[in-house]
């Protein structure tokens, strides 16, 4: 039971003067209730295969299985809507599908699509707000009348009431301030421990580093790593061909290797750090 | 909607991308007009044949031809529907209970329906050779006359410019949302009416919240520049007038003077 993708290509506009391959061939497979970080360039491919995920976008070719459910070129859209519920796309900059009138009725429309009672995706609407740090107050607010990273809260909000099994999450840290960014995080982090599946597409690999479990590397249109945190970030000279910077405390700890330490470079916590320099002195 | 060909540009190099935007803008009218002489079906042949060249000429695939059509189906067909019914000329040919049917509202009907083809195959081929600043360009140039008479011909072409500009990210935005809410389990293909009324609120009412977002922010980068519609500027791309601008021009003038010609003589 997990994400497999079995030689999915896409191509955008097939046949036509505007045709982009953006997938080639790619193989992966993510285990049921990891928490993955998907990196890689501006337009690597990154945001089309999330989207196939829940089935926003099918394969040209090849062949995706999200638990007991088969995706391939030729599904019937229709008999996939059970797969929208059960993988939750947080888009980029999700505040712009906020629509309704109160916070509460934006919350619940998502259940409601999914034959959730009213009463009861109310409930679930109060829980979810407090997960992600607003109080009940907010629910009869108009979400237009909110600050830009209280609309994202809202906005996320709305995919958590859905209670999806995988949750993925197309940047969502982008243009919130540092504590915004690290509290929700920490709750993506809490909904992982309670067994959820979590895709996080980043650019900022401190936070890969500190939060993730694995790391997917993209790089046009192809998977080219998909490997443990800890390993990736071994890998110094393959990430700084892709121009990808390595987690502030990781090149730290090899600026401090040159010059004679000898620090175990998987080291993430700068406590432990301090320690293992203070042992060393 | 990645599938829209009206008002699309193709970006290829043939005959008609190469002509000049005035000729091609110049001729567009002069053809529409001419498309509303009544110069019988032979005229139509005329102007049919005349449009075939220029989609040949022009180096575009029948399908996106035939794309370019389908948007306007529905429209057509409400449209020749009320033409059958209510134009009551000529001899009776059928008579089903109130719903009477002519033989000149049954050419009528067809004369709209060459007509509306040929204007949106016209059209077609004008966006579609035409980069859009390049038209804007064009409609600037043959604006200018009219500055004379206190005419805002840069602020014309600058509105022009700037809702061309806006129609690729209005689109790409509207897939935007459209995928977001599909996330949310909305489906805009399915469901009864209210759910379909639900799902196209869902994705109006935010697509006109990032619209006036994006026309704000515009409207500040511009001020914040100092843009100033009155000054006098110059051009980086500057229209030169071929020869085979010219050559173009007379064909075009030849086959509208036919049909005016033959409308007259019919």
């Amino acid at each position: 039971m997990s994400i497999t993708f079995k030689k999915v290509e896409h191509v955008y506009s097939e046949n036509t003067p505007f045709s982009y391959h953006a997938l080639k061939g790619v193989d992966l497979n993510i285990k049921t209730g990891s928490m993955t970080a998907l990196i890689g360039h501006t337009g690597s491919g990154k945001s089309t295969l999330i989207q196939h995920i829940n089935a926003l976008l099918l394969p040209t070719s090849g062949e995706i299985q999200i638990e007991d459910v088969m995706i391939t070129a030729t599904n019937k859209p229709e008999s996939l809507k059970p797969l929208r519920k059960k993988a939750g796309l947080v888009f980029q900059f999700p505040e712009y599908q906020l629509f309704e009138e109160t916070i509460l009725k934006d919350i619940i429309f998502g259940p409601k699509n999914f034959g959730i009672e009213e009463s009861e995706a109310e409930i679930i609407a109060k829980k979810v707000l407090k997960l992600v740090g607003l109080d009940e107050s907010y629910l009869e607010k108009s979400p237009f009348d909110l600050s830009g990273g209280q609309k994202r809260r809202v906005a996320i909000a709305g995919i958590l009431a859905m209670d999806p099994d995988i949750l993925i999450l197309d940047e969502p840290t982008a243009g919130l301030d540092p504590q915004g960014a690290k509290e929700m995080l920490n709750l993506f982090k809490k909904i992982n421990r309670s067994g959820k599946t979590i895709i996080i597409v980043s650019h900022d690999m401190n936070q890969v580093l500190e939060y993730c479990d694995d790391v997917i590397v993209m790089s046009n249109g192809k998977v080219e790593r998909h490997e443990s945190v800890d390993e990736i970030f071994k890998e110094t000279e393959y990430l700084s061909s892709l121009s990808i910077d390595l987690p502030t405390i990781t090149s730290f700890i090899l600026q401090l290797n040159k010059h004679g330490f000898k620090i175990d470079s998987s080291i993430k916590d700068v406590d432990q750090l301090v320690k293992e320099i203070g042992g060393q002195l | 909607m990645n599938g829209m060909m009206l008002g699309r540009y193709l970006p290829m190099d043939s005959f008609i991308h190469r002509l000049d935007p005035r000729l091609k803008i110049g001729s567009l009218l002069l053809l529409l007009i001419s498309v509303f002489f009544d110069a019988g079906f032979i005229g139509y042949g005329i102007l049919g044949i005349f449009v075939i060249v220029l989609v040949i000429l022009s180096k575009m695939k029948l399908s996106q031809v035939v794309k370019s059509i389908k948007p306007m189906i529905f429209m057509m067909i409400f449209l020749m529907f009320f033409n059958l019914l209510f134009i009551q000329k000529g001899t009776l040919l059928l008579s089903l209970g109130f719903l009477k049917i002519y033989d000149q509202a049954l050419i009528q009907t067809a004369y709209i329906f060459i007509r509306l083809i040929l204007i949106i195959i016209m059209t077609t081929i004008l966006t579609a050779t035409t980069k859009p600043l390049d038209l804007t360009l064009g409609i600037e140039h043959l604006l200018s006359p009219f500055k004379k008479i206190g005419f805002p011909t840069h602020e014309v072409a600058m509105m022009i410019s700037i809702a061309l500009r806006f129609i690729p990210t209005l689109l790409e935005e509207t897939q935007r949302i459209m995928k977001a809410q599909a996330s949310r389990g909305v489906e805009f293909s399915e469901g009864s009416l209210k759910e379909k009324i639900m799902s196209i609120v869902s994705l109006i009412i935010p697509l006109f919240i990032s619209a006036f977002q994006r026309a704000e922010d515009l409207a500040n980068a511009m001020e914040s520049r100092n843009y100033n519609p009155e000054a006098k500027r110059t051009r980086y791309k500057q229209l030169i007038w071929k020869v085979s601008d010219t050559i173009s021009f007379v064909c075009v003038c030849a086959v509208c003077a036919g049909i005016v010609t033959l409308s007259i003589v019919l």
